[in-house]
């Protein structure tokens, strides 16, 4: 029962982690992270039933403290590379090549 | 029988504490505003007046004593031990370096007066004292060695020093070449010194490695090896009291500051090497042939200083000739085995040296730096207290009676006839009348006669009291000096052999009192037709002749450093040419550029990797998580 | 068995909701989608028993953060030529996938080794907001201290990104 929750975790992530290594466009990334949080937080959820404690639901609205101030951060950083390129292709930013 | 003493250790401290002080404040003041010159100049000449202080109690403490309980020794510390080699920081004060620290320290302290006139001025005033003061220091710790690897230790030092200061005038080419020559040639005999020292380790250094116990060991040594270590020794000794071949670099020692010509001559570093044979008296008394080779060299080498003394125009330069030629004398007392006649010619010379050659330098002051000897003349009356000084220094010299020099170098001509060396002995009344002739030469070209340059006549002055003081108390000291060791037959009793006894392996043999007359009379004879010759040809304004012949070859020194540079330093530097063009990039360094090649193909090749995009990497990072994740499945079932 | 059916109807729709935001080309569409699986989280939260965090995931996430995106989305009014030309794109899902698919298959093998326990019945408190807010203010006080200062940094943060500009003219 709760292992099925744990594989739906598993593949939510999975699918964040794929949206974050295949897509080029800055939304899409931002939310596929987002998604990996989410996917985190089930999993914290579901071990918290298994364990009958409640410390998975205090990490868990940790997670979502930490993902609004990652959301409010990206989002000006997405604003402030738009404003500079008017684009959103992850691939235009290529400031780390030496 | 020996006493134990601490304070024979602050001896040499005190110079070398006034050096660390004088260094730290010249550091620190070097770039602000510099320290008045009499702060430095106090502070310079403390360490070494305090040092004399102590030398005059270690006199009188040992002066107390029975004369075979004249040991007092200090071991400060246990520098190392290794094995069987025990090395104290040890000091070491019996009648001989009890007389060599007398007047090191004296000579020394007067020097360092004189200096505070002579380098007033000076940009680098402070750095010239710690300079002065370090060298003291590392001669007092040559002197006051307890044993061969404690006088190492001094040896290096008045090395470094002789360097520091000889290219102390830093800003010419030629004076920091002086200095290197003086630093490598003195390498080569401390190399010498080093096998020495280590040959006499391997012989008999198992019972203890200091001059007391290696003496009462001295007999365990084979021939051979006795006879090779004194030659080796004698190379470390050729080095640093510039005897043949190795004498080269004392003529050029010249570029220094006079008053360091006049350390380096009279009180400090030349004598070294005499000392250090002096102190090894044991093992060169039982070795004859060494001390004959020892004999041989010296007077050769004063014969051939004597010879290039005679043609050379810079005033300083004679004096250090005059200086090699004495030296060479003193090889010919010690190796001789008359070790108390070689000491005391240290003795008195260290007086008369340094008195001409300070007076030399109040000579260049007055005249803003003049050294040619055939651009002054007639400064008589211009230096009365300078002429009379530097006269009495250059009777001492040429030997005349009843002056310091001609009783210290009688002694050792006596010594040379009465043991049967007369060819050593014949060179050297040669070499007398030569030396009156050069010294006279100088003296009556610089004092005498009409101004050969009338302006700088007319400028010259007498310099400061806190120049000429020092001059008269060493004059003085050249007067009567030789009056400390008067012979049987002048009514004396040879009161400085008779003191330095118990220190040396030494031996007066008994003769007829005709020979020792006729040694006598020979060396007066030899002075007399020297100083006649001289005033013949120099007493009456003599102009400066053109170099021809025997005398050209003279002044340019038989071409001796010419030759030098052709056989030793042109093909080492070949040589070295050579390693760095074709074994260092092609053998040594053909490695490491190997090894740079190979890391900069992979990183050439690895950076195609870096393609810069964020994503891109998230791609890496999750591949490594992938095959980490495939690795991991393999261990769970 | 009703919980089953839920579960499997929250699950359907979260793993759908997840590929469309993988799949779909303009971001709009993606988030729409992500709105879709956080909705579907929330139901699973509930299942759980997690009173308090299925109303938090309601109102921070699908509420506040995900309006925020949208709101950003629409304030940069991107055009379809805006987007990245991601013409690859299949050829880097498939990828994708099979660079994953050993990670999936790993962290369901540890899944598999736990204890297959039935869900047991809880306390009626489980999950509420007095239980969990007496966790969190006991336990874990530290963090939360922190994770206020983190809030304020990103405030910080985010009003220096984005005004630089402005106060640069």
């Amino acid at each position: 029962m709760i292992q099925d929750y744990l594989v739906l975790s598993i593949v939510l992530f999975c699918l964040g982690m794929l949206g974050v290594i295949t897509r080029r466009n800055v939304f899409t990334v931002f939310m596929s992270v987002e998604l990996m949080l989410n996917a985190a937080n089930l999993a914290f959820i579901a071990f918290s039933r298994l364990h009958q404690t409640m410390d998975g639901h205090v990490l868990a609205m940790l997670v979502m403290a930490v993902a609004a101030a990652e959301a409010a951060l990206a989002l000006a950083v997405v604003i402030l590379l738009h404003k500079h390129k008017s684009r959103l292709d992850t691939n235009v930013f290529s400031l780390l090549k030496g | 029988m020996e006493h134990s003493v601490t304070y024979l250790g602050y001896i040499p401290l005190m110079p070398l504490l006034g050096a660390l002080v004088l260094g730290l404040l010249h550091l620190f003041t070097c770039r602000g505003k510099a320290l008045p010159e009499l702060l430095y100049g106090a502070l310079a000449c403390i360490g070494p007046l305090l040092s004399f202080i102590f030398a005059l109690v270690v006199f009188f403490h040992l002066k107390g004593l029975p004369a075979e309980e004249r040991f007092l020794v200090h071991n400060a510390f246990t520098w190392f031990a290794v094995g069987d080699l025990h090395v104290d920081m040890g000091f070491l004060a019996d009648p001989l370096s009890s007389l060599m620290l007398l007047f090191v320290t004296l000579i020394g302290s007067l020097i360092h007066i004189y200096s505070v006139g002579y380098m007033a001025g000076d940009e680098n005033f402070g750095k010239f004292f710690a300079y002065l003061n370090l060298f003291l220091g590392s001669m007092l710790i040559l002197v006051l060695a307890s044993g061969p690897v404690v006088m190492f230790v001094g040896w290096e030092g008045v090395g470094l020093c002789s360097y520091l200061l000889i290219s102390y005038y830093c800003k010419e080419t030629e004076n920091v070449i002086a200095g290197n020559k003086a630093f490598i040639v003195n390498r080569i005999g401390d190399l010498g010194f080093v096998l020495g020292m280590s040959l006499l380790f391997w012989a008999i250094g198992a019972g203890g490695f200091d001059y007391l116990s290696l003496k009462a060991n001295v007999d365990k040594i084979a021939p051979a090896t006795g006879i090779a270590i004194c030659l080796l020794l004698f190379v470390g000794a050729c080095g640093k009291s510039a005897q043949i071949p190795l004498y080269v670099w004392l003529p050029d020692a010249m570029a220094g500051p006079t008053p360091v010509s006049a350390l380096i001559h009279a009180a400090t570093m030349v004598t070294a090497g005499v000392y250090m044979v002096a102190r090894f008296s044991f093992l060169y008394a039982s070795h004859a042939t060494a001390g004959t080779v020892v004999a041989w060299v010296g007077i050769l080498t004063a014969l051939l200083a004597a010879i290039f003394g005679m043609f050379q125009k810079d005033i300083k330069k004679i004096l250090a000739y005059s200086t090699v030629s004495q030296l060479g004398y003193m090889f010919a007392g010690v190796g001789i085995a008359a070790y108390s006649a070689g000491i005391f010619h240290v003795f008195t010379h260290a007086f008369f040296k340094a008195l001409l050659f300070l007076g030399a330098g109040s000579v260049i002051y007055a005249l803003h730096h003049q050294q040619d000897i055939w651009k002054m003349g007639g400064l008589k009356s211009k230096l009365p207290k300078t002429y009379l000084t530097m006269m009495i220094g250059a009777f001492a010299l040429a030997g005349c009676p009843p002056f310091s020099g001609f009783f210290s170098k009688d002694e050792i001509l006596f010594s040379a006839l009465a043991t049967g060396h007369t060819g050593i002995w014949l060179v050297g009344v040669l070499v007398a009348g030569m030396t009156a002739y050069y010294t006279f030469r100088m003296i009556f070209l610089v004092f005498h006669g009409e101004p050969r340059d009338a302006e700088a006549h007319a400028h010259a002055h007498e310099p400061p009291a806190v120049m000429t003081v020092p001059l008269q108390i060493l004059a003085f000291g050249a007067l009567f000096a030789g009056f400390l060791n008067l012979p049987g037959i002048f009514g004396g009793s040879l009161k400085v052999s008779q003191w330095l006894a118990p220190s040396l392996v030494d031996h007066h043999p008994h003769v007829s009192v005709w020979l020792e007359l006729l040694a006598i009379l020979t060396s007066i004879a030899a002075f007399a037709i020297g100083i006649t010759l001289a005033h013949r040809k120099f007493g009456q304004g003599a102009q400066e002749p053109e170099f021809t012949g025997f005398a050209k070859f003279g002044y340019h020194k038989f071409y001796v450093d010419e030759l030098y540079n052709a056989v030793f330093v042109q093909p080492y530097k070949a040589f070295g040419g050579l390693i760095s063009r074709f074994f260092e990039p092609y053998v040594t360094d053909c490695h490491v550029r190997l090894s740079t090649w190979l890391y900069r193909k992979a990183g050439m090749a690895f950076k195609a990797l870096q393609v810069g995009y964020v994503r891109v990497y998230a791609i890496y990072m999750v591949i490594g998580l992938s095959l980490m994740s495939l690795f991991l499945s393999q261990t769970i079932h | 068995m009703i919980t089953e059916l839920l579960f499997n109807g929250f699950a359907i729709l979260a793993v759908l909701g997840a590929v469309g935001l993988v799949l779909f080309r303009h971001p709009m569409n993606g988030a729409m989608s992500l709105v879709v699986t956080m909705v579907s989280l929330a139901g699973l939260y509930a299942l759980l028993s997690a009173k308090l965090i299925f109303a938090l995931q309601l109102i921070v996430y699908a509420g506040a953060i995900m309006s925020l995106i949208l709101f950003i989305i629409m304030f940069l009014n991107l055009q379809e030529k805006d987007l990245p030309e991601e013409s690859g794109r299949w050829y880097y899902l498939l990828g994708g996938v099979v660079v994953i698919a050993p990670i999936a298959l790993f962290l369901v093998k540890i899944v598999k080794t736990l204890p297959g326990s039935e869900a047991t019945i809880v306390g009626g408190g489980f999950g509420g907001i007095k239980e969990v807010g007496l966790v969190l203010f006991q336990d874990w006080l530290l963090p939360f201290e922190i994770v206020s200062i983190l809030l304020l940094i990103a405030l910080v943060g985010a009003v220096v990104l984005a005004g630089k500009r402005r106060l640069g003219k």
